[in-house]
């Protein structure tokens, strides 16, 4: 016996739902492949209270399920053919229980402990293989006995939805129709207790009109339990035609009397179809949600890193410019502040020595110069200090906020320690033997001078008079010497001073240009280090976006090219159903 | 604390709220609410037979119900004093979905208004003869058993439609169902085996096929099997077959409920609700000076008796206590589930004098309050004499001064 067509079919798209990882569709393919039932399966599902127990037992003529006011089954029930009646309840193990004990056995067993319950009826309609399952109640759907039933139609060939006469198909009821219809390839409406429904007629119009508007397609046959079985012990033929079940049996069995290949191809192929659109819709969500990122992410990243790279460029040539600008002008400003700030010392002591005498205030103007000078070159390192770290701030946002983030610049010593002392310079006394001397030396002088010119009036050389000049010559001598020294002192003591300013600021002016470049050459490597990582980011984001863009391509590529393989299966599994479909009607 | 503090703590809590006008609407409506008659809510999924129901209760001239006002339409919460909770089936699903939910601890402590009620009583069981025995039974055991119906006063199983059409039964009506009565059973029944044959079959007697119309669609076949059962077994009268249809529809059931639980309770519910009220407002608007407020809301909870004797009388009925047979009919007798008045409560008769009450009053006390200090019982069961305790001191204290 050859493969059936629809097996490779099928394994193709189960394969697809794995390799996707939907393991759920995988599994109900598995099932749907692993089937080795002889028979059709037909399976009753619906809501609580629906009549779904009094409908099976009316279909088959026997009390087999439980028709219970409060409780409902919640395993399975499998009723199929077999020469005496029969029931196995299937938990761990199989146990036979009398057909007629079934409801009372099934309602002491603790909740959880049985699968399901396999029924053997000596019933005509099952006489082809035909198993009908009965299915617990769908109710809440995180529940088990929803998933218990819900696990049931991936099994099922055909599916009974019972719904009652009291109330119209409820939208939970609808969407279940919709979920069957798609998995299944036959469905029909059970309209139960139309016996006491007065308007069960305008009721079922109601309920096909909102089948096709959801989209399902499924007969209604509207049915009476209660009638079914008044007919059954009256044996009356008519009754039982009012019942409705005849057209539902007829159903049934014409579900029962296809071979049951072509029913397992029908339901192969309903089953890929849906497992082929369900796969279809969750690629094309990933495809969308793909494209949808290339769409922004593309061209645009790209875009973005190339305008980022050109950016950065300018930024370069910008931030340099800056940098050497800012520090040309540093170093001949700083020069400036630290010449007028020693212009004004070298002036007060101009003005110091214009008047006072060295001899007296020395060790203050000694003090005084030390310290104006250790604030003039403090000031100017500490502005020097503060105008580098305003450039390097001024480069760093050049780069962008990201990027506003400055080096600590450290200057390597305010300077004012390593100030020279200032050297005393020599200064002479005018001591009292000099001045004894130079007194002696005028009035000498001043004596010889007088006494000669009176001794021409016949007067001795030393007389009164050239005494008197001698002493004045000697006063005067001694005043003038005075003054001279005092002179050469103040002369001294401002070169002296003014010779310590000058190296003081030789030695600074050097010493802070010395800094300034430094600080320039810190300012350079930080900036050029952070320019050439943003340039290496670039260059990778660029690759990234690049390498990204074609893996994305050749994704999205593969996507279709699986989106159009399933859809390929679908259209096969379409031509499949057909041709069942058709062989079927051939048959029938 | 009564309804008259409770008008206290509403006038009070309005002259805090001077300044917002709404509040001052809101509280002023909450004193109006106290004056009028006890609101009911109906609620439930449509389909169940809301509006049924409140027709049949609303329309029936008894003083049980004279101090009650019904809405079927879902009004907000703060607008009714009770609910009555409709569903179609006691399934697991549906009742989980009914439970009434909790909200501050004062409206879970004193969640004793409202009750469950099984709408479609006679859907039950396809409709066989016996299908509303079968419902109050269903709803017996979902009350004791199901925990999703512990939350309420009662489960009560009713056939709404029967209940409505047997209470306004009409002579005419009367006249066709005797008429049918009079076939012989055999004959009748492949006729009341669906309504299709019950109304399009040819018929033994002369009733037109508009008078079987009618008939079907005001009392459902279900119905009309019952009544024709009925006049067969003796109700020969237009009065007798509806008092027996109202009684076996279950609407006798819920009437004497809402009268037991809300209308002789309805001072005690309207307070209730108006303290919620109150208690939300303090939650949404707080004032200077709402602590001391919502103290007295805390106190009105703890005082207010009414609460415990219907949580307890719904515990002992519900078959949550280990109170049972007698014992437990004089326990829910004492807490006020057959009538607040001292009579009623001790089991006495009507006009018994003072002395008698005394002495019934006095014996009731010396012997709960021996349950309540067994030391062999459980927590709860002490608790429980409790609580019974307490109420036959307020019988007491009616002879003090």
């Amino acid at each position: 016996m050859t493969a059936p067509a629809w097996l490779d079919v099928l394994n193709e798209t189960l394969d697809a739902c794995a390799a996707h990882g939907r393991a759920d569709l995988a599994e109900r393919l598995r099932r749907r492949r692993d089937q080795q039932a002889p028979g059709t399966r037909i399976a009753v599902v619906g809501f609580p209270k629906q009549g779904k127990g009094y409908l099976l037992n009316a279909l088959l003529n026997a009390p087999v399920c439980a028709v219970g006011d409060a409780s409902t089954p919640a395993v399975p029930t499998e009723i199929g053919y077999a020469p005496d009646a029969a029931a196995t309840l299937v938990g761990h193990a199989r146990e036979s229980v009398p057909v007629a004990d079934l409801a009372k056995e099934l309602e002491i067993r603790p909740p959880g402990s049985l699968r399901r319950v396999e029924v053997g009826l000596p019933r005509e309609l099952l006489g082809t293989g035909l198993v009908l399952v009965d299915t617990p109640a769908i109710g809440d759907p995180r529940s088990p006995r929803t998933a218990a039933t819900l696990d049931v139609l991936a099994d099922a060939h055909a599916v009974i939805l019972v719904s009652d006469a009291t109330q119209e198909l409820q939208p939970a009821e609808l969407a279940l129709a919709r979920h069957i219809r798609t998995w299944c390839p036959a469905l029909v409406l059970a309209l139960t207790k139309i016996d006491v429904s007065p308007d069960w007629r305008e009721l079922a119009a109601r309920n096909r009109t909102a089948l096709s508007e959801t989209g399902v397609v499924a007969d209604v046959f509207p049915v009476s339990a209660t009638v079914r079985q008044a007919a059954a012990k009256a044996g009356d033929a008519g009754l039982n035609g009012r019942s409705g079940f005849p057209e539902l049996l007829n159903w049934v069995g014409e579900q029962a009397s296809r071979p049951i290949e072509r029913t397992r191809a029908l339901a192969a192929a309903v089953s890929v179809r849906a497992a082929a659109v369900e796969l279809v819709e969750s690629l094309q969500t990933r495809l969308d949600a793909v494209s949808q990122d290339s769409g922004i992410d593309q061209v645009t990243l790209l875009q973005q890193a190339q305008r980022r790279t050109e950016e950065l460029r300018r930024q370069n040539v910008r931030w340099q410019n800056l940098l050497s600008d800012e520090i040309t002008d540093l170093v001949s400003d700083a020069e400036y502040d630290l010449r007028e700030r020693t212009r004004q010392i070298v002036r007060h002591i101009d003005r110091t020595f214009d008047e006072g005498d060295p001899v007296q205030i020395w060790p203050d103007f000694q003090t005084w110069l030390e310290e104006n000078l250790a604030e003039a070159v403090e000031t100017n390192y500490n502005w020097v200090s503060d105008r580098s770290t305003w450039i390097a701030h001024a480069v760093a946002t050049s780069f962008g906020p990201r990027f506003g983030q400055a080096p600590e610049l450290p200057l390597t010593g305010s300077g004012v320690d390593s100030i020279p002392e200032v050297g005393t310079p020599k200064i002479e006394r005018f001591k009292i033997g000099q001045k004894l001397f130079t007194g002696l030396r005028g009035s000498y002088g001043g004596v010889l001078m007088f006494g000669l010119v009176t001794s021409l009036a016949g007067l001795p050389l030393i007389n009164p008079v050239s005494l008197g000049a001698g002493v004045a010559f000697a006063t005067k001598s001694v005043r003038d010497e005075g003054g001279m020294r005092l002179q050469r002192r103040q002369a001294l003591a401002k070169a002296a001073a003014q010779r310590h300013v000058d190296d003081v600021f030789i030695r600074f002016s050097k010493e802070i240009k010395d800094e300034i470049r430094q600080v320039q050459r810190r300012l350079r490597d930080h900036f050029a280090a952070l320019s050439d990582e943003l340039a290496e980011e670039l260059t990778r984001q660029r690759e990234l976006i690049i390498a990204g863009s074609a893996d994305r391509d050749r994704r999205t590529q593969r996507v279709k090219k699986e989106i159009d393989r399933l859809a390929a299966l679908h259209r096969k599994a379409g031509a499949l159903g057909v041709t069942a479909r058709e062989i079927r009607e051939l048959s029938a | 604390m009564t309804a008259l503090d409770v008008r206290e703590l509403v006038s009070e809590a309005a002259a805090h709220y001077r300044d917002r006008p709404h509040a001052v609407v809101m509280l002023r409506e909450c004193l109006e609410r106290l004056e009028e008659p006890l609101r009911v809510g109906f609620v439930g999924t449509p389909g169940t037979g809301k509006s049924t129901l409140v027709s049949a209760l609303a329309e029936w001239p008894t003083r049980a119900l004279r101090d009650l006002e019904l809405f079927d339409t879902p009004a907000p919460a703060e607008h009714v004093d009770a609910t009555v909770r409709l569903v179609r089936h006691l399934e697991p699903d549906e009742l989980a979905g009914a439970r009434p939910v909790g909200g501050s601890a004062f409206a879970r402590q004193s969640a004793v208004n409202s009750v469950l009620v099984l709408g479609r009583a006679d859907e039950v069981g396809a409709g066989r003869i016996d299908a509303l025995l079968t419902a109050k039974q269903l709803a017996r055991r979902a009350w004791r058993e199901d925990p999703n119906c512990a939350g309420f006063q009662g489960v009560i199983a009713v056939a709404g439609q029967l209940g409505y059409a047997g209470r306004a039964l009409r002579d005419d009506e009367f006249a066709v169902l005797r008429a049918l009565a009079s076939v012989s059973r055999q004959e009748l029944e492949r006729h009341l085996l669906s309504v299709d044959s019950f109304v399009d079959d040819p018929f033994p007697v002369g009733v037109p096929p508009e008078s079987r119309k009618h008939l079907v669609s005001r009392f459902g076949l279900y119905g009309v099997r019952l009544a024709i059962t009925l006049i067969r077994t003796g109700c020969d009268s237009r009065l007798k077959l509806s008092a027996e249809l109202v009684h076996r529809s279950g609407l006798g059931d819920l009437r004497d409920t809402l009268a037991g639980c809300f209308v002789a309770r309805g001072e005690a519910l309207k307070a209730r609700t108006a303290v919620l009220r109150l208690e939300s407002l303090l939650a949404a608007e707080p004032v200077p000076h709402g602590d001391r407020l919502a103290a007295r809301v805390e106190r009105f909870a703890a005082a207010a008796h009414d609460f415990r004797e219907l949580r307890l009388i719904a515990d002992i009925r519900g078959g949550r206590t280990a109170l049972s047979g007698e014992i437990a009919e004089e326990a829910a007798r004492l807490l006020g589930a057959q009538g607040l008045a001292p009579t009623e409560r001790l089991g006495l008769a009507p006009d018994a004098d003072p002395a008698e009450i005394h002495a019934g009053a006095e014996s009731a006390l010396v012997r709960w309050r021996h349950e309540a200090e067994r030391a062999d019982a459980a927590h709860a069961e002490r608790a429980a004499a409790r609580v019974i305790v307490r109420s036959v001191e307020g019988l007491l204290s009616l002879f003090v001064g």
